[in-house]
């Protein structure tokens, strides 16, 4: 690919803007360019939100029937069915909706860990997929959570939002403890008179609590939630030797381990452990879950994503 | 200064006490060190829950562990230890000592160029001498000198062992004999108050009597003053002796001379001596000119120790340079060439003044046409007087003309008067020749044992006079050499002795004109390498030329009527216009027996001391080296985390 076809392209939202630096810098900006390229191809055609909701409402597409109740509009009732069946029923239409977004971020201390950190790689896939998701005119919100809800984006739609994510993104730093399931109550209560949507929570989930009520609160707060787990390579696989004393970024916690080989593979086993569990966890619950190293392309990222299917359409 | 006796060491750095108390107060800190609980390295990690302390660490491992961390402490031990040793830098109480006084004297003579060594004997030498150098103590000092006919410093005092070594390789061979007493007074001289004076010798051993002679007189002389004599009376004198068998056969003379009978015949003869152990047969050939045509080849058989003479009995090409070889190989070819030239015919002009004498007359035409006579009585000496210096010889008989010349070159017979040269004291009755000395010139060939003499005048030598033959210490027969001139003298009237019915007579006249002609500068016998030869100068000659036999020229100066010209190497040589034949055959450095003793004055000369062992670098060097090996040793475990 050329330099020209790697630049933000004319027109676009990016064109002309100041972008941020740090995480986001001008490759960042030309290849998010280039994945809304590709994403775009992927919803041809989708000039608005248009994703379906499983509400009955005013769509124009059949769903289902149902029993009439009293106080249901007389014009949906399905009188050739009365006809024949002499029953009264109600027809049931989809309605389309746009689709609200939140993009959680873990911005606990753990996560300013690894070469390079956690969470730069955690900062530019949530914006990749709040670029997204703005491009689709999908209404996207990004939160900072470590052990309660941190700051916060507002929703916004359309993809002059962009910048402001980048900036709020950029401005990320790691610090604090993890507590996912804290972290989702508050959001729950901060979302209990929108509407549901989808969550992508980003996160290393070494959550001294365990990550499993923060999953079941968003899944039975009638959200669908994304996982995406962030590792670095030297935690899976740490180049170590020898006595340490091993010191919790999180919680101060310092222990004194013999590093041995035997040591090492008891390590290497107990965190594969941890990442197999939170995927078997997910998948039992229809999850999507994604285990990301911090070295890999946040492009990559996505575009693996977006493969996997049903994230955005 | 601590000495450890039973090491043989001493301490030059740290005293011994001071060297136990860091030994001590650090091994204690060190171990102090280990045995506290070691600080860990903090290691930030996302999740300590992950980590276990001890995570399955067996027992055994644990163990390994600990071994680890006493296996570092052993190695800091090491190095700490090392490095105090490197501080109290202990050296051996040998080489602590002022310093020996080294002087490796190596033979480059003749002899050391015999193969019997693996390269040659001169190899083996320089092998000897830079094992010697090497291996001296820190404190020692060394000359390196080479000998022949000569001495030669190849380098200073030096305590640099490369710079030794250097110079051990610099010595080269070559073809004069040894002079061991001027090496040895050479050696004296310049370890007169050196502290612990050594002379190490490095020869096979092989040395004339007089040279031994020379070397017992330097060893066994006094103790050297400031300002006395060298002496070797208080050096430590040892010999490496190098030399494995005896197998050469070498030409120990070979010469051309003309018959004194018949000075138009030439022969040359050449001696041959086996000095092997076994008895052998070599083939002898003889070539003469510049073309090397084969004259002659004949095959010699040889006892173990026989020397054979072979006469070559009509060389008749004047002038001509021989050569002779043997052609079957042996440990020293040097001396299986040999070369002489043939001796030229001179016309001498002769001036005799006197009175009739038949035998005189007799003997000067046995001379033939190699003399040319003029006669004059003796009443008309002074009217000759102007010529003599023209002639080449004049015989005045019976006649000592008034004032005796001061130039020129005279034979007086039965000078009498105060024309003399040598005054006469009075009247000798029945003299005989008592002593004679065999190796003038004037009595070659010649036998004057039973002449029978009637009367001879007892004549006055001067200082510088030589009584060639005499009576009782009364001069028959004397000899004058001045600058410019030649005089020889008989005290006696031949005609009042039976000498002249003697074959000796006209050899003793050709013997003397030839002596006083300096027809020998033109007929010289070969010379011996190493020796200097007297070449008689053109008349008015300041310098002369000298081309040896490899070509390479030079002007050498002329003293009196002669040059000296030292011979270096065997060949021809060419002098103005004097070509000399030169020889290597030296019957000292042919024999090439190995000597088992070499015996000078009362001692016996033993091998030097094995070297050091430790070299010249001292044992803190090598202790600094260690350490920083262990340092680097200590640091890959720890950086591979071997050991932590």
């Amino acid at each position: 690919m050329n330099a020209a076809a790697r630049a933000p392209a004319p027109g676009g939202p990016l064109e002309g803007r100041t972008a941020p630096r740090g995480r986001f810098d001008e490759t960042f900006l030309r290849r998010l360019e280039t994945l809304r390229v590709v994403t775009k191809r992927a919803s041809l055609g989708q000039l608005r939100a248009d994703r379906r909701s499983r509400r009955v409402g005013a769509g124009i597409e059949f769903a289902d029937h149902r029993d009439y109740a009293a106080g249901d509009d007389l014009r949906i009732l399905d009188w050739n069915l009365y006809g024949r069946m002499e029953r009264l029923l109600v027809r049931l239409f989809e309605e389309d909706e746009d689709l609200a977004i939140d993009v959680l971020i873990d911005t606990s201390a753990s996560m300013g860990l690894g070469a390079p950190p956690k969470l730069d790689l955690a900062a530019q896939i949530g914006a990749a997929l709040a670029y997204v998701g703005l491009a689709n005119l999908d209404s996207v919100a990004v939160t900072t959570v470590s052990d309660a809800l941190g700051e916060d984006l507002p929703p916004a739609r359309g993809k002059g939002h962009i910048l402001r994510v980048l900036r709020f993104l950029d401005a990320a730093r790691a610090e604090g403890r993890t507590s996912l399931a804290a972290a989702a109550r508050d959001f729950l209560g901060r979302h209990r008179r929108h509407r549901r949507g989808l969550v992508v929570l980003i996160s290393d989930f070494y959550d001294p609590a365990g990550y499993r009520e923060a999953l079941e609160l968003l899944r039975y707060g009638r959200f669908e939630v994304v996982a995406i787990q962030v590792s670095a390579p030297e935690e899976a696989r740490p180049a170590l030797r020898g006595d340490v004393a091993v010191y919790d970024v999180e919680t101060g916690e310092e222990r004194d381990v013999t590093i041995s080989a035997r040591a090492l593979a008891e390590y290497e086993r107990r965190h594969a452990a941890l990442v197999r569990g939170l995927d078997g966890f997910c998948r039992e619950r229809a999850i999507l879950c994604f285990t990301v190293m911090s070295d890999e392309a946040f492009d990559a990222v996505v575009l693996r994503v977006f493969r996997a299917g049903g994230l955005l359409r | 200064m601590g000495i450890f006796p039973a090491w043989g060491l001493a301490l030059e750095g740290l005293s011994a006490g001071a060297a136990v108390g860091i030994a001590l107060a650090g091994v204690a800190i060190l171990t102090g060190l280990y045995l506290l609980k070691p600080r860990r390295r903090r290691v930030v990690v996302a999740f300590a829950p992950l980590w276990l302390p001890g995570a399955g660490e067996r027992r055994s491992e644990r163990w390994a562990r600990h071994l680890r961390r006493w296996l570092s402490l052993a190695l800091q031990a090491a190095v700490f230890g090392l490095l105090l040793l490197a501080a109290a830098d202990p050296r051996s109480r040998a080489a602590d000592r002022a310093g020996r006084s080294f002087v490796v004297l190596i033979d480059r003579s003749a002899s050391m160029s015999a193969t019997d060594e693996p390269g040659t004997r001169l190899g083996a030498a320089r092998a000897r001498a830079r094992a010697l150098v090497s291996g001296l103590g820190p404190a020692d000092r060394a000359l390196v000198a080479s000998f022949a006919a000569d001495v030669s410093a190849e380098s200073g005092f030096e305590t640099d062992a490369r710079r030794l070594e250097r110079a051990v390789d610099a010595v080269r061979p070559c073809e004069e004999p040894a002079d061991l007493g001027r090496a040895l007074f050479f050696a004296a001289a310049v370890l007169r108050g050196q502290p612990h004076p050594t002379l190490v010798l490095v020869s096979d051993g092989r040395f004339s009597d007089d040279a031994r002679a020379n070397a017992a007189a330097l060893l066994d002389r006094a103790p050297a003053g400031a300002s006395a004599t060298p002496s070797l009376a208080d050096v430590d004198v040892r010999w490496a002796p190098v030399g494995r068998r005896a197998r050469n056969v070498a030409l120990l003379a070979f010469a051309a001379r003309r018959l004194p009978a018949d000075p138009t015949s030439a022969y040359a003869a050449v001696t041959v001596r086996n000095f092997g152990a076994a008895a052998t047969t070599v083939t002898l050939e003889i070539s003469a000119g510049a073309a090397s045509a084969l004259v002659d080849r004949v095959h010699i058989a040889l006892a173990p120790g026989e020397t054979r003479r072979h006469v070559l009995p009509d060389v008749s090409a004047p002038g001509a340079r021989l050569a002779a070889r043997l052609l079957e190989g042996d440990d020293l070819p040097l001396d299986d060439r040999a070369y002489a030239t043939v001796p030229g015919v001179e016309r001498l002009r002769i001036l005799r003044v006197g009175a009739p004498n038949l035998f005189l007359d007799g003997a000067l035409l046995s001379l033939g046409e190699t003399a040319a006579v003029h006669g004059a009585r003796p009443e008309a000496v002074e009217s000759t007087r102007a010529r003599w210096t023209s002639y080449d010889v004049v015989i005045f008989d019976g006649v000592a003309p008034v004032p005796a010349p001061k130039t020129g070159h005279f034979l007086y017979l039965a000078p009498r008067g105060p024309g003399s040269p040598f005054p006469g004291r009075g009247v000798l009755r029945d003299p005989v020749f008592s002593d004679t000395r065999h190796g003038h010139p004037l009595l070659r060939q010649l036998d004057l044992g039973d002449v029978n003499i009637a009367e001879a005048e007892r004549l006055t030598l001067e200082a510088g006079d030589v009584a060639v033959a005499s009576s009782f210490g009364a001069p028959l027969i004397a000899a004058r050499e001045r600058p410019g001139l030649r005089v020889a003298a008989l005290a006696f009237d031949v005609r009042r002795s039976d000498l002249p019915m003697r074959a000796a007579f006209p050899l003793l006249v050709a013997n003397a004109l030839g002596w006083l002609a300096g027809s020998n500068a033109r007929e010289l016998p070969p010379a011996l390498v190493g020796s200097v030869v007297r070449v008689p100068a053109p008349r008015g000659a300041t310098r002369v030329d000298v081309r040896d036999p490899t070509g390479a020229r030079a002007s050498w100066p002329v003293t009196g009527d002669a040059a000296l010209v030292p011979i270096r190497r065997a060949g021809f040589y060419r002098v103005g216009d004097v070509t000399l034949a030169a020889n290597a055959a030296d019957v000292v450095e042919s024999d090439t027996a190995p000597v088992r003793t070499l015996a000078l004055g009362g001692r016996t000369l033993s091998p030097p001391d094995p070297p050091l062992g430790h070299g010249r670098r001292p044992l803190a060097t090598w202790a600094l080296l260690v350490a920083a090996a262990l340092l680097l040793l200590e640091w890959v475990t720890t950086h591979r985390r071997w050991t932590v």
